[in-house]
């Protein structure tokens, strides 16, 4: 072949170079990825998960969860809110400002000077921080990082979405008994949904001298065969388990924002 | 018939056609430079310089350290844990658990989270000499007033901080609560062992 040489030496340094962009470039940049603290918080982030809830990721792949549901939240953009925390000595000239000035949808710097001319005239702010996209607020608070997926081998991303996202599943729907009924028969609790039973991960059985204490509670209108109780097997455990161990509702340095207070 | 037809065939049109080199067009040039250079400007803007910590909106490490959230009582907890882990951690711990022969917990330690702070506050303006008891146990070591170079609002960041992070329950000290209780605290030796049991919170 004429040329030959050059030909192997392009080739080389082509498939070298995309080597080190994809693979060395990745590894420099977050191989080291390690647990980090919540914004203005002590607590880190993510938690190491369970037992039950690592075997849940096994049977997430199994039964190939990840064919419909991805786990990755996307943000448009970032938006800031002033909010008035307390009037301060000029209230007139202080709520004067408020009606006049824009104070929602605003970049950090236009933030910074309206609660810069709040303050002068005595008043008290707080700055919050909002991701925005189409995910937010109904899959996640905030875009997903690399940190979410840090115990995660392999990481489910998924690529298809015939259901929803499934990265803050956890913090959205926190109740055990919601995710097993809704792995045993998803229309029970969720009206529509398109997602088939998984109902060979549970046992219907009689029951016994007592009632299992795993055994699921169903909503009212579902019929269980009186004398009958539907306890999960393990693998249901574990699913589950996963299901709430996936909570990507932490503010992080990298994905920044106000959280909602909640009331205690 | 088959050898007239072969013998009146044209044979040989001239020669094979051959690849030759030929100059590339200088607009060819022009044009790939021209990308190169916008993916460059492309690139320099929203590339956050290959940073781990820079993920989309966000295009720089800069416009990531502006949108942190800071304001309020959000902003002294952040200063608080940085005071406390430049100051404090060093012999306490960044996790408050306290190191063997160097300093006692203040997780859970019954002198942190008492109701009122005036003892608290007194320690690291005025310093501390043991031998005292924190959770029961006995530590005889001597704390420098390492808080008396701090300044009134650091000082009641950082206490704050030790009041209500690892688990502590405790109210937040502001920068006038310390300001009083320095004035107070001025001129006072380190406290003993024995004078912090008697101490009001």
């Amino acid at each position: 072949m004429k040329n030959g040489f050059s030909v192997f030496l392009a080739a080389l340094v082509a498939l070298g170079l995309s080597w080190c962009g994809f693979v060395l470039g990745s590894v420099k940049q977050l191989g080291t990825a390690k647990q980090e603290s919540i914004l203005n918080s002590s607590d880190t982030y993510p938690l190491q998960p369970t037992g039950n809830a690592t075997l849940g990721l096994q049977v997430y792949r199994a039964n190939g969860c990840a064919a419909c549901h991805t786990e990755q939240v996307r943000q448009d953009g970032v938006v800031c809110d002033v909010v008035l925390t307390a009037a301060g000595k000029n209230p007139t000239v202080v709520s004067n400002l408020v009606s006049t000035l824009k104070l929602t949808g605003l970049t950090k710097d236009e933030a910074d000077a309206a609660s810069d001319k709040i303050t002068d005239a005595g008043g008290k702010v707080e700055i919050q921080i909002n991701a925005t996209g189409v995910d937010i607020p109904r899959w996640g608070v905030r875009r997903s990082v690399a940190a979410d997926y840090l115990y995660d081998n392999p990481v489910q991303l998924g690529s298809l979405r015939a259901g929803p996202d499934l990265a803050n599943v956890g913090a959205r729907f926190p109740d055990l008994n919601w995710q097993l009924v809704h792995l045993y028969a998803p229309q029970t609790v969720a009206t529509n949904s398109a997602m088939p039973p998984f109902r060979f991960l549970f046992e219907v059985s009689k029951i016994g001298e007592a009632p299992s204490p795993d055994a699921l509670k169903f909503p009212q209108g579902f019929a269980v065969p009186s004398g009958c109780e539907v306890v999960p097997l393990p693998e249901a455990k574990q699913l589950a388990a996963y299901l709430l161990s996936l909570k990507a509702d932490a503010p992080l340095y990298e994905a920044p924002f106000t959280p909602v207070m909640t009331k205690p | 018939m088959n050898d007239e037809a072969k013998s009146n065939c044209p044979v040989g049109t001239g020669d094979e056609p051959k690849a030759t080199g030929s100059t590339v067009p200088m607009w060819l040039f022009a044009l790939m430079l021209t990308l190169l250079f916008l993916g460059g400007v492309y690139f320099d803007h929203h590339s956050g310089w290959f940073s781990a910590q820079v993920y989309s909106p966000y295009v720089s490490a800069e416009q990531l350290e502006l949108y942190q959230p800071k304001s309020g009582a959000a902003a002294a907890a952040a200063q608080g844990k940085k005071v406390y882990e430049t100051v404090c951690g060093i012999c306490h711990g960044v996790d408050g658990m306290g190191k063997p022969a160097m300093a006692p917990p203040l997780a859970g330690s019954e002198w942190a989270i008492a109701g009122g702070f005036h003892r608290l506050a007194q320690i690291p303006l005025r310093g501390l000499n043991g031998p005292f008891q924190v959770e029961g146990k006995d530590w005889n070591l001597n704390m420098a007033p390492m808080g008396a170079a701090l300044s009134d609002a650091d000082l009641a960041a950082v206490l704050t901080y030790i009041r209500t992070s690892w688990g502590n329950k405790a109210s937040a000290v502001s920068a006038d609560d310390v300001k009083a209780i320095r004035a107070e605290a001025a001129g006072h030796p380190a406290i003993t062992g024995a004078q912090l049991k008697d101490m009001p919170e």
